[in-house]
Formats: C-alpha cells, sequence, structure tokens
C-alpha cells in the first residue's frame, strides 16, 4: 500500500485540468457574478466522457472507477466550485438511482443519455419541512391506476431547470414516514412540472438551483424507480455516494484556494521580502497543506471503497463532513493571506471562500453527518419520543379557498372577483393611505417580477389607489429591481402584513413571501402562469395578464376619492376545511383500546409508523393481553 | 309477592324496578329508576336467563320461584356478568345447587374475579356458534365482546325468535307494570332516558357494536322479542331501534340542531351564550339546547350531545386553563370517543384568555371534529366591540346548520 492514485487517474486529472482552466476558468468570474449556467462547457464535459465515468460502457459510461470520478469532480472545482457540483449531481444523484435501482428499460430509456452527456441528471428530495429529515417529505404520488399524479415542491434542486430527469421522492402511502415513500423518474417538459424561481445563492452562483414545482403531473407507472416504499432506502443509499461527489467538490475548492494563496505569499513582498517567509503566513500554509492532504486521503479512501463494493457510508460521511469543514478553513486562510485585495470581487479567493460554505450543508449538514459517523460506531440510538406524523393544514398561507377564475374574457374574471369580494364584506368606498407602514395596512396591493418593466408600477398603483389599498411588492421588486422603496417589500424579516386584503399582482409566491402574508385574512393572486405557487396559497385568483387586468380592476374598484377607513376591523377568515385524509385504527375487542399507527406501542419497542398489519410476531394488546385477531380494523 | 310478566309461550320476565338508587353504576344520576330484567324459559328443561343486582334480590326470587312452579331450575344461562346483573347469581346457586351455568370462558374468568363459589363441573363453556337444545327451544350464542364489557354475548332463541340482548338495546327509567315498549310512547317517554344510557355506558364502543349489529344482520329478519337487560322488551318497530343505534355507534347526529354549553363563574359567559342562542333564533335557528356546565350532570351533556350536530363550548379560563366543569366535560367527550361534530368556541377571561384555545385543542384531538374559525374573545364581559364577532359566529352556525339541515 502506498497511498498512490494510479497513472490513469493521473491521467485523467491532466485532462480534466487542462480542460477546466481552459473552458472554465476565464468564464468563472463572469459566471458566478451573473449566475450563469456553464451550458456549452457541460456539452463538453459530455463530449470529453466526463458525464457518466463510473458507470458501465454498456449503458455509455466511461467505465472507470470511483476515484476516477472524484478526481474529476476536483478537479473542476479547484477552478469553479459551481461547475464541480453539477458534475457531482448529474454522476451521483441523478444518474447513479437509476444505474442502480433501474429496470432495463429504465436504463436503455435514460441512463444512456444521462452518461453519454446528452441529457442532465438531477435529484429531488428537499422540501420545505423535509430537510434532514425525510420523513417529513409532502410531496404525494397518488396511484390512478395506469400512473400516478404527482403534486408538491422540491426546494434547492441542483441543476433544477437545467437537468431533463429529475429522480423525485413522494409519499405514496401517507401516514407511514419514510416507508411511504417512493422514487420516480420524471422529466422536463411534463405537463405541470415547473420551476421555480433560480435562487439568488451567495457562492457556487455558476451551478443552477431552483424550486421543482409539481401540479397534477402524470407520472407513468413505469417510471417507478424500484419498487413502491423503496424510496427512501434509494434516496439513502445515492446520498451515501453522492458525499464522495461533495467531498471532492470541497477538496478543490480548498486545493484552489491554497494554491492561489502560495502564488500570492511567494509574490506579495512586504517589509522588502515575500510574506511567505514569514512564520505567520508559512505556518498557515503548512497548516493548510496538511489538512489538504489528509482530506484527499479520505475522500479517495472512501471512493475506492465504493469501488471495491465494502462497506463505505460511514468513510463517505467523514470524508464529505472532514473535507468540507477544512475547505472553509482553507478558504478563510488563503483569503487573509491575500489580506485586502482577497475581499475584492474579482479575485478567485473571494469566489472560493463563498463557494466553500455550501460543502458543509448540503447532501446532509455536517451535523447529521456527525449523527452518521455516530451511529456506524454506537448503533442507532432508539426513538424514543418520535412524534406522531403532524397533518398538515393547507399549503404555506394555511388553509385557502383556491376559488380560481381561469375562464372566460378578461372582464368576466374581473367581474366574478369584485362579486366574490363584495361578497365577503368588503368596501371599496373607504381606503388608506397608499403609503401606511405595510405591518399596519388593512389593505395592500402588491406587485412581484411579473409586472414586468417599470413603467408597469404605475397600472399597480392605481390599483392600489382604487382598491383603497397601500403599496407594497415582491423583495426582488424592492431589491433588484428598486421599483419601489425597501420598506414596500413584503416578507418575513419585520414586513409581514396582518391586515385584511392582500391583492398579488404578478407574484409567483416565493416561500418567504407567502410566509409574510399568512396572517392576511384573503389573499388574491393575479398571474398569468397557472402553476404559480401563489394560486395554491390564495383566496381568489385571476389566471390573466397583470397587464390587461389591473385596469380593468381598477376601473371596477375605482369609487372616487375614497372615504378615510376607521379603525381596522380584522375580518376572520372562513375557509372549508380540508378532510383528514382516512386512516387506519385497530380496536380491541378485548378491552377496547385503539392501536394508532401514528404512534406505535412504545412498551414493546413498535416504533410510530407500524402498520397493524406489520406489528411483530407474538404481539398482544398493551392493556388487556389479547392476542391481534382479536382486533377490528377500521377506517376512520 | 311474586310480579312476573308473560313475555311469550313458555318465557316470562322475572326482573324488578329499582327507584332507590341514586347513581347508576355510582355516577350517572337517575331520577326515574331503572329495571333489572332476568327471564325463565319453561321448556323441558327449565333455564334463568341471567339474573338481577342485589337491590331487588328478593322480589325477584320470588318471581322465579313463583315462575317455577316447584320445577327444579336446570341451567343459568349468563349473557353478561356486570353485577347489576349477576349479583343475585349466589342465592341461584344456594337455592338450586344443582343448577348448571351457560356463559362464554371469559365470563367464567370474571365470575371467578368477583368471588362466587361455583364448582368448575357446574360450568358449561359456549362460544360463538353453539347451539344448546332444552327441550322445544334451540338457543345460539352469539359473541359481543366490548359491547361494553369484554365478556358478553347474546342468546337467540331459533324457537320462538327471542333475542337476549344483555346491555344492547338497554335503557334507564322503570318499567312500573309495564313491559313491552309498545306499552308506552316511547319516543316521548322513554327515548332520552334510552340515549342517555347508550351513550354513556356503550358510547365508547361503536365499533364493537357495528360489529354485533353487522354479525345479527344474517338473523334480524327472525327476530321477534328483543329482550335487553335493562327497559322495555321489544315485539315490533324494530327499525327505530336500530336507527337510533345505528347513528349512535356510528357517531352520526340524529338531528340538525345547535346545543350550548356554557361554564360562567360571575354571568359573562353566560349572557353571552344567552346572546348567541338569541341571535341564532333570529337567524332561523330554533333546533338549540342550552346548558349550564356546572349544574348539569355530564351524562346529560354527552347524551345531547350524541343527538345534536353542532356544539357550542363557551368557557371562562380558569387557573391558566380550562373551567374545571367544562373540562371534565371534555374529557368525558374523548373517553367515549365523540366525533363528528361541528363545533365553536367563546372564551372569556379577565387576563391571560386560553380557554378557547385549549378547548380546541381537546377537540381536534377527537377524530372528525369540525371547529369553526369564527369563535369569540371575551374579556370579563361581552361588549360592544365583541359583536361584529359574535354575528359572524352565528352567521357561520346557521348557515353551517343549514348546509346540515
Amino acid at each position: 500500500m502506498n497511498f498512490q492514485t494510479t497513472q490513469a487517474h493521473e491521467e485523467l486529472r491532466a485532462k480534466v485540468r487542462a480542460f477546466a482552466e481552459a473552458e472554465i476558468k476565464p468564464q468563472a468570474f463572469l459566471m458566478d457574478k451573473e449566475n450563469i449556467f456553464p451550458r456549452e462547457a457541460v456539452k463538453k464535459m459530455g463530449e470529453m466522457g466526463l458525464m457518466g465515468i463510473p458507470y458501465d460502457a454498456k449503458y455509455g459510461g466511461a467505465g472507470l472507477d470511483v476515484l476516477s470520478y472524484a478526481i474529476a469532480v476536483e478537479e473542476l472545482a479547484r477552478v469553479d466550485g459551481g461547475t464541480g457540483v453539477i458534475l457531482s449531481a448529474h454522476t451521483s444523484l441523478g444518474t447513479f438511482p437509476i444505474a442502480q435501482f433501474g429496470t432495463e428499460e429504465q436504463k436503455q430509456k435514460y441512463l444512456i443519455d444521462l452518461c453519454t452527456g446528452k441529457k442532465i441528471g438531477a435529484f429531488g428530495l428537499t422540501e420545505p419541512n423535509a430537510g434532514s429529515d425525510a420523513g417529513g417529505t409532502e410531496t404525494i404520488a397518488e396511484d390512478k391506476g395506469d400512473h400516478y399524479l404527482l403534486n408538491g415542491n422540491k426546494i434547492f434542486i441542483t441543476n433544477g431547470g437545467e437537468a431533463d430527469t429529475y429522480v423525485v421522492f413522494a409519499v405514496t402511502t401517507p401516514g407511514i414516514g419514510t416507508r411511504g415513500i417512493s422514487a420516480f423518474i420524471v422529466e422536463r417538459g411534463w405537463e405541470g412540472f415547473t420551476f421555480g424561481e433560480h435562487y439568488d445563492k451567495m457562492g457556487i452562483r455558476s451551478s443552477a438551483t431552483c424550486e421543482l414545482i409539481f401540479n397534477d403531473v402524470k407520472v407513468p407507472k413505469e417510471n417507478l424507480l424500484g419498487k413502491e416504499g423503496q424510496g427512501f432506502k434509494i434516496a439513502m443509499a445515492t446520498l451515501d455516494g453522492g458525499r464522495i461527489g461533495i467531498a471532492a467538490q470541497a477538496l478543490g475548492i480548498a486545493q484552489g484556494a491554497y494554491e492561489a494563496a502560495v502564488e500570492q505569499a511567494k509574490e506579495r513582498i512586504q517589509f522588502g521580502r515575500p510574506i511567505a517567509v514569514h512564520q505567520g503566513v508559512s505556518f498557515k500554509i503548512a497548516d493548510m497543506a496538511t489538512k489538504l492532504r489528509n482530506a484527499r486521503f479520505l475522500v479517495y479512501s472512501a471512493a475506492e471503497l465504493k469501488q471495491a463494493h465494502e462497506p463505505y457510508g460511514m468513510e463517505s460521511a467523514m470524508a464529505k463532513m472532514y473535507a468540507s469543514d477544512i475547505a472553509l478553513e482553507v478558504t478563510n486562510d488563503a483569503l487573509q493571506i491575500f489580506g485586502g485585495s482577497g475581499f475584492l470581487k474579482g479575485m478567485e479567493v473571494e469566489r472560493f471562500y463563498r463557494d466553500a460554505k455550501i460543502t458543509t450543508i448540503y447532501e446532509g449538514t455536517n451535523e447529521i453527518q456527525r449523527v452518521v459517523i455516530g451511529s456506524y460506531i454506537l448503533g442507532k440510538a432508539a426513538k424514543d419520543s418520535a412524534p406522531a406524523p403532524v397533518a398538515k393544514r393547507g399549503g404555506e398561507t394555511g388553509e385557502r379557498k383556491k376559488v380560481i377564475f381561469k375562464d372566460g374574457t378578461a372582464e368576466e374574471k374581473v367581474a366574478a372577483l369584485v362579486e366574490a369580494l363584495k361578497k365577503e364584506g368588503f368596501d371599496f368606498t373607504v381606503g388608506i393611505d397608499m403609503l401606511t407602514p405595510i405591518t399596519q395596512a388593512e389593505r395592500v396591493v402588491s406587485m412581484g417580477k411579473g409586472i414586468g418593466e417599470q413603467k408597469n408600477v404605475a397600472l399597480i398603483e392605481a390599483l392600489a389607489k382604487a382598491a383603497g389599498a397601500a403599496l407594497g411588492s415582491s423583495r426582488p421588486v424592492a431589491e433588484t429591481l428598486k421599483y419601489v422603496p425597501i420598506d414596500r417589500y413584503v416578507g418575513m424579516s419585520g414586513q409581514k402584513f396582518r391586515g385584511n386584503l392582500y391583492i398579488a399582482c404578478g407574484i409567483s409566491g416565493a416561500l418567504q413571501h407567502l410566509k409574510g402574508i399568512k396572517d392576511a385574512s384573503y389573499i388574491v393572486a393575479i398571474n398569468n402562469d397557472p402553476n404559480a405557487k401563489i394560486f395554491k396559497n390564495c383566496d381568489y385568483g385571476i389566471v390573466g395578464d397583470i397587464l390587461e387586468i389591473a385596469p380593468l380592476l381598477t376601473a371596477a374598484l375605482d369609487t372616487g376619492e375614497k372615504k378615510p377607513a376607521g379603525e381596522m376591523v380584522k375580518m376572520k377568515r372562513v375557509v372549508p376545511k380540508a378532510k383528514p385524509a382516512p386512516r387506519k385504527l385497530a380496536v380491541c375487542l378485548g378491552c377496547g383500546f385503539e392501536y394508532d399507527p401514528a404512534k406505535g406501542d412504545p412498551d414493546a419497542e413498535v416504533k410510530p409508523g407500524t402498520a397493524f398489519r406489520e406489528l411483530p410476531e407474538g404481539w398482544v394488546c398493551p392493556h388487556c393481553g389479547e392476542g391481534k385477531d382479536k382486533y377490528i380494523e377500521i377506517t376512520v | 309477592m311474586y310480579c312476573y310478566r308473560n313475555v311469550t309461550e313458555d318465557l316470562f320476565w322475572v326482573g324488578g324496578n329499582d327507584r332507590r338508587l341514586a347513581l347508576f353504576e355510582n355516577i350517572h344520576p337517575l331520577y326515574h329508576g331503572v329495571s333489572y330484567n332476568a327471564y325463565v324459559l319453561l321448556d323441558e328443561k327449565t333455564v334463568l336467563i341471567d339474573t338481577v343486582d342485589w337491590a331487588i334480590g328478593r322480589q325477584f326470587v320470588e318471581n322465579v320461584t313463583a315462575v317455577l312452579g316447584g320445577r327444579p331450575l336446570d341451567y343459568l344461562l349468563i349473557n353478561h356478568v356486570e353485577p347489576d346483573h349477576a349479583a343475585a347469581i349466589e342465592e341461584i346457586l344456594l337455592r338450586w345447587p344443582k343448577v348448571k351455568l351457560i356463559t362464554t370462558p371469559k365470563a367464567v374468568i370474571l365470575l371467578n374475579q368477583f368471588g362466587f363459589a361455583i364448582e368448575p363441573e357446574q360450568i358449561e363453556e359456549v362460544r360463538e356458534g353453539d347451539t344448546r337444545c332444552f327441550g322445544k327451544h334451540t338457543v345460539t350464542f352469539i359473541e359481543a365482546p366490548m359491547v361494553h364489557w369484554p365478556e358478553a354475548m347474546v342468546t337467540f332463541d331459533l324457537t320462538n325468535g327471542a333475542l337476549f340482548s344483555a346491555d344492547a338495546f338497554g335503557s334507564f327509567r322503570s318499567l312500573d307494570g309495564k313491559l313491552f315498549a309498545d306499552e308506552f310512547d316511547f319516543d316521548r317517554e322513554w327515548i332520552d332516558d334510552a340515549r342517555r344510557y347508550y351513550t354513556n355506558i356503550v358510547g365508547k364502543y361503536g365499533v364493537p357494536v357495528q360489529a354485533l349489529l353487522k354479525k345479527a344482520a344474517g338473523i334480524v329478519n327472525d327476530i321477534k322479542f328483543i329482550c335487553p337487560l335493562h327497559g322495555p322488551v321489544w315485539r315490533k318497530d324494530f327499525g327505530y331501534l336500530l336507527d337510533k343505534y345505528q347513528h349512535w355507534s356510528t357517531y352520526e347526529p340524529e338531528e340538525t340542531g345547535v346545543m350550548i354549553v356554557y361554564a360562567s363563574m360571575y354571568g359573562g359567559t353566560e349572557r353571552t351564550a344567552e346572546v348567541l342562542a338569541a341571535k341564532l333564533a333570529e337567524r332561523g335557528v330554533l333546533n338549540t339546547r342550552m346548558y349550564d356546565v356546572s349544574s348539569t350532570h355530564v351524562s346529560y351533556l354527552i347524551s345531547d350531545l350524541f343527538k345534536y350536530s353542532h356544539l357550542v363550548l363557551a368557557s371562562v379560563t380558569y387557573n391558566l386553563g380550562i373551567f374545571p366543569p367544562m373540562h371534565n366535560f371534555l374529557a368525558d367527550m374523548k373517553a367515549l370517543n365523540l366525533q363528528n361534530r361541528t363545533c365553536a368556541i367563546i372564551e372569556n377571561g379577565s387576563w391571560a384568555i386560553r380557554s378557547g384555545t385549549l378547548m380546541r385543542e381537546e377537540l381536534e384531538k377527537l377524530k372528525h371534529m369540525e371547529v369553526l374559525d369564527e369563535s369569540v374573545t371575551l374579556a370579563s364581559s361581552l361588549r360592544t366591540q365583541n359583536l361584529t364577532d359574535l354575528d359572524a359566529l352565528a352567521d357561520a352556525l346557521a348557515a353551517s346548520v343549514k348546509k346540515e339541515g
């Protein structure tokens, strides 16, 4: 054992490095600044055979080992962390589940195009309420006979919008936690499958990250990956391997920063000598190099174990955790060596510093990695007080009526909306000042990026006046577009709307925005995208072009000069409650006890989520000792 | 002196009435007494079907002795061993020591636990579907676990169609010389007692009752008499009775109507409940009932709640919690598995008003309870500024009542 890569590995490294230096490095600054996805470079990576390194040549892969793949990610990340993760998410997350769990038909249909780089892959697990805890998954795939009907949202999805195929996790059996989750292959372009706006990220800005929105997406039965209920297992197996990719990315980012720092230390003259001669700097470089060597061995060793089909879950967690922890330290020290100039945009170390941060967060936070490592060593701690699955009430803004006017002419839709609002008791002869602070406003008319050019702000102002409302906006409209002052933006941080009527014009419904209006009595949405999330969070909505709707609505609500509104009387909203999903219980005929799968039987070490039929052999009623045969199963 | 009645050929009612008992099961108040029913079948063999509470033991023994007319007692058939029916077993064993007991294995365990001196060779254990022939009459047994005790069974006489239904189809109230349900105006005089009996005693066990009703569906056309252990014997109008049981055991309300239950210390909450009731009446909602939770026994509240579709809870905050009698009502609802109602909440308090939030939490622990979003929060008393909310609550209730009615 000499802890050396092979000549082939080093040849591959040289090839990828040459590509990265020539094709990516010159673009890296701009890609970071402008959030540009390197489509051309990714295409070339496909042509070079980099998009399917560890997969079988039979399916278009390069047939190389996992270590080769790790080296490729490392080398890309060495010049641009974003490009590194494009390859990592594609290979480890988007492709691996199909290669490992796909049927032959699925492999023929999807794997070949992925391995050859004709298509890009992505992976959708994370949700607003299911981050580290996949058991909180709320995206649901309902069995409709010949297809599944997919509904829900996935957030923070790497390669989102750019990828062609998505491995998506959704609940097929509600109420039993992770064992009710299944995996599906979903294609971009399917009806009802849309993307949220790209996140404005701190780092890895050349990689595309956005929300996936599923609105009644029909997924053919043959696109179920593995069996029903295997989703969680597939996700965990995928993430085990994915950690190697992220570890390699962190390693590459740190390596890039380190190399820049060494160069800077040699070139920068102070007190008449290169700063490298000062121990304060040389010690830093010594530490950085040691940490890098450490991290590299961990990453490569995990890759080797995976290749050899040895257990590698703990080792990949160690590699990911350590490489990303030291990536923060190394990029920090590198920036420190650059001094003030490292703090400026355009400097690689500034970008590396920002790119590094995500690596301690995604593909399992480093805290979760420690949980994983600890459980390998100490065993899994018994869940002593696992909470029962919470029945969710409505969307981000709570239960809403969701009456959407989408048919008919614009005039008809506006008339229907105005009639509905008047029926709810809104009096449009009174109004408030347009500049009333958001937090004190009884009504707000708010604009999002959907209004388009700045000149259209006048239309929204006119509407606000006609509706007797204060003017509001989404965050990007105030912060990025600067159409309105920053104190007009409605969102989480101290700018919550608590009044009676919120009219969202051209607002798509980002999570933060929705949280800021959840106390609104009534939410009205006007948007031309019927799949916009705002429609799932509104009481009334019009699907239509805001530029056409706004003037019509203005005319309909205009009553001339508004009478001043008195003190606000908060309207209570009345919404039809969704019936809770039916759930199964079992009633004991020996004592009347109800066995509730959501609670399990902690005294008998039966975990919450255990269906009655899955109770272990010999289980008896915890209260009277009767056997399972004395129970009646009921659905309530 | 004996006081028995003939049910049908060969079959005699040998029970009695108790008007001295203040609290049934030492919990539910009685104002019109209760009957304990037992029956004797005179065939080639003589069969006593269940016994009675010890309170009327003497009358019972006189009745049995008179019906037997000097014949020995061959069998004692026990459907249910709860002591209001089994207490007189000991006396029967002393007087007719050769009698054989027919009952379920689980009943035997319970009889031993209660301390009856029964010899093992005196017992004939029976199970679901077994039959016994006493000469002309052949009976079969149907297990009825958790209606409302685990050992219970019902016995069906295949010859004359008499169903000995144990506590099922029973009722509070003494018989006062009558025996058959059709000898009363049952729907006027008895239904409230029958409901209060079922809902408080058996209410929790809707699922086992449904299971028994399903099993009984096979013989329902052959049933000629329903002979429960309390209340009148039924020989017609089975549809009326079964319909009530169907509603109660599936927790479906019998009527669309609003029950207002308030907990008030100094009248503020009470007056608000009055105003709400008036507002409901103005909106045409007239099927309403109002109760002071402090002065109404909870068994009456439970009984009415099984009847009506809507519930308004109005409570003052007490020690940062729900007023205790109201809390007790909520606890009883949970214990009795009450479900499937539309509820509204009025909360009051002079500081730190919490009862509404807490009552909502309690209601949401029950199954299929819809709690209206409209609610009223009072600070000490109802004032002008609360009227908008109270009107909104009345509107919402009226709309909901109209929808269901």
